[in-house]
């Protein structure tokens, strides 16, 4: 597949000699490949470089090395971005009637007419605001903001949409219309480039995950490897004691364990041996939030 | 170019407020100079035009000076430029604001100076040339000011605008040289200042020399801000 938006080797810092801040390193040889098609989980603590090489892809910023393409295109075209959408962590956008602002918006991508008319009231109905479309966004409330800023994103029907914590403000209806969006601009072709903190609903919607730290690329791979482990196994078995093997917990008539992949058969036939009966062999299921912290916490005690 | 124009528009709209205060100040001006006794003493009426001339020249220094910086500090900058604008329309787009807003003014003054001056004395066309000259003026320094506020804080960009268009004219004053060409702001607003209409042919040479600086400072802006880091937040 092609890759929608690519890193290669890109560093970027901040601060230096003539700023008053210390210089920090935001990206350190970073280096990604966002495929057409994928809604891609971008994760990471705050500071880990997550939103710099957002605004990377966008042009707002340059790099101090490396290269980056969106669209097949370099980083910071004005011409590339028409197709693209984003939706910023912190909506800030102007004071007017929700319709004209995102007409506006429309309009500065070069859309016009009847087709930006219809258009933005469609992606209005989309975010669940049409009802608010002559209202002033003065007067909305932060989740609404956050809908109508996805709305602007949405406006040019993009190819790629990047949302930088688009659900952090939502309540629980809104995030499910928002996740039932995203799947559904999947299933359009398009690629959205989710950076979220909330790790349960990028678990839900994302192909692949990649996890930030310090700037570089600590975990990348599809969310369904993440998730199952290759080197444990959760193994469920009958008619044995608890005390048969080590971490054992007797729960409703059954005992489970987590063993080590590699000494799975042993493991089993063991259990054989000791009479017991195997219930279920899986490959050990983690939560993303695991993963984020078994992430973070070992670079953490690394570094 | 219609990205531009949106920029220019919204400018404007964002700026509604400071522009009506100005135009209802050239309204009431002129109220108070057409319907007094004022139009019996022609220095008076002069004067008056001249202070809201100069209103419109400290407002588009404050304009240019400011735009820039409150972008980035709303961070509504960034759901802009996230668009398909590259940062040279986007500067084209602050100044035609800009244009826009002194044009409007200018017509309002325009207005109320074929009203009350023919009656001071003055002809009303000779009033609308020197109209040309406030708006080339205006615009030159909106321009300055907009260049500087890319790199320096607003009131730093200020201060050296204001450096920039009064060091020539102190070399000028100085050593009776042509200095006062070099950002001829001031040269251009002294036509406007006695209204006299003199050096007609010099003036049009400083309004074309004017506008030509003007076009070199935008392309400067428009380099120099290609290079400047949208996302970072300024307080």
């Amino acid at each position: 597949m092609a890759a929608v938006l690519e890193f290669e080797e890109v560093s970027k810092h901040y601060g230096g000699w003539l700023s008053r801040r210390p210089p920090v390193r935001a990206l350190d040889n970073f280096s990604l490949q966002v495929e057409a098609g994928e809604i891609f989980g971008f994760l990471g603590p705050n500071g880990a470089g997550k939103t710099t090489a957002i605004h990377l892809a966008l042009g707002f910023m340059r790099a101090n090395s490396g290269r980056g393409r969106m669209l097949g295109r370099p980083f910071g075209e004005a011409r590339t971005r028409r197709r693209v959408g984003f939706l910023a962590e912190n909506v800030a956008l102007y004071h007017r009637p929700a319709l004209h602002l995102v007409q506006f918006y429309g309009a500065l991508n070069g859309m016009g007419g009847t087709r930006l008319r219809q258009r933005a009231r469609d992606v209005l109905e989309l975010v669940n605001l049409g009802s608010d479309a002559e209202r002033n966004v003065a007067a909305f409330s932060r989740g609404m903001l956050q809908r109508i800023g996805l709305a602007q994103a949405l406006v040019n029907d993009p190819e790629l949409l990047i949302l930088d914590e688009p659900t952090s403000a939502l309540d629980p209806i809104a995030r499910v219309v928002i996740r039932e969006l995203l799947l559904r601009l999947k299933r359009e072709g398009k690629t959205v480039f989710l950076s979220s903190h909330l790790l349960s609903e990028v678990e839900l919607v994302c192909d692949r995950v990649g996890v930030m730290h310090q700037g570089r690329l600590a975990r990348l791979g599809k969310t369904a490897d993440l998730l199952h482990s290759r080197e444990q196994t959760q193994v469920v078995a009958r008619g044995i004691a608890a005390g048969a093997f080590p971490g054992a917990v007797a729960s409703d008539g059954v005992v489970s364990f987590i063993i080590a992949t590699a000494s799975q058969r042993q493991v089993l036939e063991q259990i054989w041996k000791l009479g017991g009966e195997v219930v279920s062999v899986n490959p050990l299921k983690r939560s993303l939030e695991q993963i984020f912290l078994e992430v973070t916490q070992a670079r953490g005690e690394g570094a | 170019m219609k990205p531009v124009w949106l920029i220019a528009g919204n400018f404007v709209r964002e700026q509604r407020w400071p522009i009506v205060i100005l135009l209802g100040w050239v309204a009431l001006l002129s109220a108070a100079a057409g319907f007094s006794d004022l139009r019996r003493s022609p220095d008076d009426v002069f004067m008056m035009f001249q202070q809201v001339a100069v209103y419109i020249l400290v407002f588009s220094l404050f304009f240019g000076a400011s735009a820039i910086r409150n972008e980035l500090r709303t961070r509504r900058i960034l759901a802009v430029l996230s668009k398909g604008i590259s940062r040279r329309q986007y500067i084209a787009g602050l100044l035609l604001g800009i244009v826009t807003a002194v044009v409007v003014y200018c017509l309002a003054l325009g207005a109320a100076g074929s009203w009350v001056l023919p009656q001071a004395g003055v002809p009303a066309a000779r009033f609308w040339f020197l109209l040309l000259g406030l708006l080339t003026a205006s615009l030159l320094t909106a321009c300055l000011a907009l260049f500087f506020s890319i790199f320096l804080h607003p009131l730093l960009a200020t201060g050296a605008t204001m450096v920039s268009v009064g060091v020539p004219l102190l070399l000028a004053a100085v050593w009776k040289s042509p200095w006062a060409a070099v950002i001829p702001v001031y040269a251009i607003l002294q036509g406007f200042l006695d209204l006299s209409g003199h050096d007609v042919a010099l003036r049009g040479w400083m309004v074309l020399l004017a506008w030509g600086e003007t076009g070199v400072l935008w392309l400067a802006s428009a380099w120099l801000f290609s290079w400047k880091d949208v996302a970072v937040a300024v307080e």
